[in-house]
């Protein structure tokens, strides 16, 4: 049961047009009717004012909208709101992704994922980062993270793969590759990525 | 002036207001706005700002306008508009309440139907707004938080109908009396309690109207008056104790025969927790020596002193049954310990069995403080016959069997089950709570809530034979009975499976009924 500061029993339904009013913003913002999003993620969140969530989502809606500061102010609104809000942070980590501030975006994700290791958007994104920076230490431990509770996710698993090659880890990519591949056998990339590796472990010296 | 056709039978709609002119203005507009036009409508100002130019805008000849200048009270108000009142049936508004335009075309035609029931209630949608500076509301919630069919035995406990949705028959206001002026909340429960002593109520599974509730800072008087916890429990007391005039065609009376040793602090606190956790009607009939019982200062109503000034235990005792006026009666020794569900279980079982020389022990009975309770005519009979012999011994003798209630006699058995449920909901383990649910639904009432919690159960629990199982049961339960929270439960399912469009459009159909009135 929860109580209010007074005491009281919270009731259920007390937050109920917040909740239709996000989960309808949500599915406009999906289906790319922009306007029709940002209307309900405004009122839900002069509603809720507490919440993040709608805040999150107006971001969201400028940014597929390509309104960059508009959705920095929003995502930054949210995370005034609640510190504790990775989405906010994955949301200005993909402004400054699209503003080409790959360290900015880097950070963001970082911030993103100390929130929420699961978080599967600021995981890829890292990656992306990670490639346009040329840096790939610190995103392996996120992604090892990732798959410790999501053995099954071959995509994930792929871009860690990819980062041990890239590293020269090219025992532990292989090992990455054969498990997407035995998992997944029709990928491709991580077909031809294999093949890679393989080579290139053939072509290192023997060691005692 | 408006005019107004009188087929069917008068109805007096009863709303009293206090300083809410703002939604006094459009409540009255929901009554007078009602598809039943045969009304009577008595609105009474209850001491607050005038609203009296509202009335007179109204233009209706069906009002009644009582301006009173002193703030009395619900209860008083209810009871003066009700010696105005003429229709067949009554039926009541909150001064910031609404009507659907068919809520009393709805009441009417059931209590007409083929039915005993002398008191209906239908659904309504409890509204959640949040008061805005400016005196305006903007609605965070509407749902449907009462909908139960009706149980005489939880209406001593707690009101599950609110006046917003009920009518009954005027008649019935003879044999219950009057509104009880002396409390200042629950005054809707304290009449429900009593109405329920003389008639059946029908439940009509049908949303009629709307209940407000400010979620924070409530003017609602109630609200207030709830903060007070001392004087809500006086209140609380105040109804439970309540007694109408005899014969109680609908209700079982029970004589609690308590024999302590002697006036002393033990007995004194044995009647405060008898006072206090008795939910069933009640009288304690206490036989005592005059001399003890002088020494006794309570206000405890239902309380009869009986002089009895003999050593012997069962001619005390006698003494009280020759008083006892219960259809039952409870033997409680010096001693029992009085908690909450003390009695109601025994009093339940015996009021639901037929067999004759069945007597159902108290929960807290054990063999030091023997305590069980009995149909008065049989413990008569047991004490005419065999006068003698102890009281228990004598109705041994005459064949009363003594039992512990089986659950199957229980009472608020689907209030326990639904607790279970929301239990394992808010544990997150709702493959069990609908298996709650599945269980419920095969031997209790309340057929139409529970499949509603079931298929929300089914969604939540996340397989996808559940998964598709909920969907059918939201879309049926939808195409019947659209409410916010089930579209809303409808519409994730089918984000699940990527039918966005879809959702969006149940989205909308519940946003719309959001706003609307």
């Amino acid at each position: 049961m929860k109580l209010d500061a007074e005491g009281f029993e919270i009731e259920d339904g007390v937050d109920l047009h917040y909740r239709v009013l996000k989960e309808l913003g949500d599915c406009y913002a999906t289906l790319g009717r922009h306007g029709e999003a940002w209307r309900c993620y405004r009122q839900a969140a002069e509603l809720s004012p507490e919440q993040s969530a709608p805040l999150v989502g107006l971001g969201v809606v400028a940014l597929q909208q390509g309104r960059l500061d508009s959705a920095a102010s929003a995502f930054d609104d949210a995370r005034r709101l609640n510190p504790a809000c990775a989405e906010a942070y994955s949301g200005l980590a993909m402004v400054c992704q699209q503003r080409r501030d790959f360290a900015g975006a880097f950070d963001f994700y970082l911030q993103c994922l100390q929130f929420n290791s699961d978080n599967l958007v600021a995981l890829l994104g890292l990656f992306q980062a990670s490639c346009q920076m040329g840096t790939f230490g610190k995103i392996i431990h996120y992604l090892e993270r990732y798959l410790d509770r999501h053995p099954g996710d071959t995509s994930v698993l792929f871009c860690l793969a990819s980062l041990y090659a890239r590293e020269g880890q090219l025992l532990r990519a292989q090992d990455a590759l054969l498990t997407v591949l035995a998992l997944d056998p029709d990928k491709p990339d991580a077909q031809k990525l294999l093949d890679d590796v393989t080579y290139r472990l053939r072509q290192q010296p023997m060691t005692a | 002036m408006t005019t107004h056709g009188k087929s069917g039978p008068l109805v007096t709609v009863l709303i009293s207001t206090f300083n809410r002119r703002r939604f006094f203005a459009d409540a009255l507009a929901s009554i007078l706005g009602q598809e039943y036009r045969h009304l009577q409508v008595i609105a009474v100002n209850d001491g607050g700002q005038s609203v009296g130019d509202i009335v007179s805008a109204a233009n209706d000849e069906r009002v009644i306008h009582i301006d009173r200048r002193e703030n009395r009270g619900l209860a008083y108000s209810f009871n003066q508009a009700l010696q105005y009142a003429q229709g067949k049936y009554v039926a009541y508004l909150g001064d910031d309440d609404l009507f659907y335009p068919h809520h009393v075309r709805r009441l009417v035609e059931t209590l007409e139907g083929d039915t005993d029931a002398g008191v209906a209630y239908s659904d309504l949608y409890k509204v959640f707004c949040r008061v805005e500076p400016d005196g305006s509301r903007t609605v965070l919630g509407k749902s449907v938080n009462i909908s139960r069919d009706f149980d005489r035995f939880f209406m001593l406990h707690f009101n599950h109908t609110l006046h917003v949705c009920m009518m009954h028959r005027l008649d019935l206001i003879a044999k219950t009396g009057p509104y009880n002026e002396d409390i200042r909340v629950l005054i809707d429960w304290d009449m429900t309690r009593r109405l329920a002593f003389f008639s059946d109520f029908t439940h009509i599974r049908d949303i009629t109207g709307e209940y407000y509730a400010a979620v924070a800072n409530s003017d609602r008087i109630s609200y207030r008056m709830r903060k007070d916890k001392a004087e809500y429990l006086r209140n609380i007391l105040a109804i439970r104790a309540g007694r109408p005039a005899k014969p109680w065609p609908m209700m079982k009376d029970t004589s609690i025969i308590l024999q302590p040793d002697g006036m002393d602090a033990a007995a004194g606190q044995q009647l405060r927790d008898l006072w206090l956790w008795t939910y069933v009607p009640y009288q304690v009939l206490l036989p005592l020596p005059a001399a003890a019982l002088d020494r006794l200062d309570s206000h405890m109503p239902g309380l009869v002193r009986v002089p009895a000034e003999s050593a012997s235990s069962a001619e005390r005792f006698d003494a009280a049954l020759a008083r006892a006026a219960g259809d039952f009666v409870a033997v409680v020794p010096g001693g029992l310990k009085i908690e909450n569900g003390w009695i109601e279980t025994a009093v339940h079982a015996l009021w639901h069995d037929d067999r004759p020389g069945v007597g159902y022990l108290a929960a807290t009975a054990d063999e030091a403080h023997w305590s069980v309770v009995v149909r008065r005519e049989e413990v008569l009979e047991a004490r005419r016959r065999y006068p003698t012999l102890g009281v228990r011994a004598s109705m041994e003798a005459c064949n009363i069997r003594f039992q512990t209630p089986d659950p199957s006699r229980r009472p608020f058995q689907y209030d326990e089950g639904l607790q279970q449920a929301k239990h394992l909901e808010a544990e997150g383990d709702f493959v069990q709570a609908a298996w709650v649910y599945e269980q419920m639904l095969a031997s209790q009432s309340n057929v139409e809530l529970l499949r509603e919690r079931l298929a929300v159960a089914l969604a939540e629990s996340g397989g996808q034979a559940a998964s598709s199982r909920a969907a059918a049961m939201l879309r049926t339960i939808n195409d019947a009975r659209p409410t916010p929270a089930l579209l809303l439960q409808e519409a994730r399912l089918s984000r699940k499976h990527s039918r966005h469009d879809q959702a969006a459009a149940l989205l909308e159909q519940a946003q719309a009924m959001m706003t609307e009135g």
